[in-house]
């Protein structure tokens, strides 16, 4: 099989695992996202043999490889707050910044404490 | 003509997220020239500069937000590939992820609340270091604001993914599993996409630590609301 050929087919299989799990979410009013569930489908489809590393190696590595990109465009809707963050800047972007930088510090720290036990 | 700018806009994101790539690889990742961050604010800056509506945009970005979904399920790879890890460290990573997400919920509401700000956006401001999804699901349960949810876990994701691995180097941490976790509890999957520009390992981490701390952050969200409505 071509590369190109194989590349589309695992991107299909990704897009078929994502938006089934998008389908069945809406339909069941599941209360997990679609990207988790699919997540963890697709891992379980790992673990069990039935989907290989071979289905999907290609277009996966691509895409985690530019999963910024996606971002880029979440990103760039900011620019409906200027307002909200303008009015009260000062506060959020404490909360935000403590409220990250304590967490980061503590799981950092503890997970890398508890590996050393080992 | 509406085609045609949607268009434009997809290759211009491209570019500029092609160019912003390769000049923050050229000066090894350096903080100041993280992928996300400067891309956004260029595309901000063109936006703004030619005063072109965020509506001219939005098309381009829902088109290209349709690969988000199955690029994110795409994880499961690295997570498989690290399995025998995870079955190691399984209570060691849950807990760890659990502290770090009922501390930055908690840090995040109090901050706001005695910052002054009304109650819906401290209910916003709570689900911060999530997905979108969960947070929007949990703002709209408890009275949030879901659009101003999202708009804080873009920012929250936008910021980590920046300082992450420079602060976590700070903090000495060099462990790769201990960055990765740490870097998807705070930043869900903008750190997570941060967390694989260092390594297949630490993406593998921070996709664990994303999946994680949106299960636990909606399992623990209403004894936190529920505490701040008390105050």
């Amino acid at each position: 099989m071509p590369p190109s050929v194989r590349f589309l087919l695992q991107t299909a299989l990704l897009i078929l695992v994502y938006h089934g799990c998008a389908r069945f979410v809406a339909w069941a009013d599941f209360p997990i996202p679609a990207n988790v569930l699919g997540l963890i489908v697709l891992f379980v489809l790992l673990c069990t043999g039935i989907v290989k590393e071979k289905h999907l190696a290609e277009a996966a590595g691509f895409f985690l490889k530019h999963l910024s990109f996606f971002f880029v465009t979440v990103g760039v809707g900011l620019i409906n707050w200027g307002a909200v963050f303008y009015d009260y800047g000062l506060v959020l972007l404490l909360a935000i910044v403590v409220s990250s930088l304590i967490p980061l510090y503590v799981v950092g720290v503890v997970t890398q404490k508890l590996g050393e036990k080992r | 003509m509406q085609h045609l700018t949607t268009a434009f806009f997809i290759v211009l994101t491209a570019v500029v997220y092609n160019l912003v790539r390769r000049l923050s690889m050229r000066h090894h990742n350096h903080p100041l020239l993280n992928i996300v961050g400067l891309s956004v604010a260029t595309l901000i800056g063109v936006l703004l500069i030619g005063d072109i509506p965020y509506s001219a945009y939005e098309p381009a970005s829902d088109i290209i937000t349709f690969m988000l979904g199955p690029a994110t399920v795409g994880l499961a790879l690295p997570l498989y590939r690290y399995r025998a890890v995870l079955k190691r460290r399984a209570t060691a990573l849950i807990g760890t992820v659990a502290l770090g997400s009922l501390a930055a919920m908690v840090i995040a509401a109090l901050i706001a609340h005695f910052g002054g700000l009304p109650r819906e956006v401290n209910i916003s401001i709570l689900t911060k270091g999530i997905s979108v999804p969960f947070a929007l699901e949990i703002s709209e349960m408890y009275g949030g604001i879901p659009p101003l949810a999202a708009a804080f876990v873009v920012a929250t994701g936008t910021l980590g993914a920046i300082f992450g691995g420079w602060l976590l180097t700070r903090f000495k941490v060099g462990d790769p599993v201990a960055r990765g976790l740490a870097f998807g509890t705070v930043s869900h999957g903008q750190g997570t996409a941060a967390a694989l520009i260092e390594g297949e390992q630490q993406g593998a981490m921070a996709g664990l630590a994303m999946i994680l701390a949106g299960i636990l952050t909606t399992a623990m969200a209403p004894a936190v609301v529920f505490f701040l409505d008390l105050l």
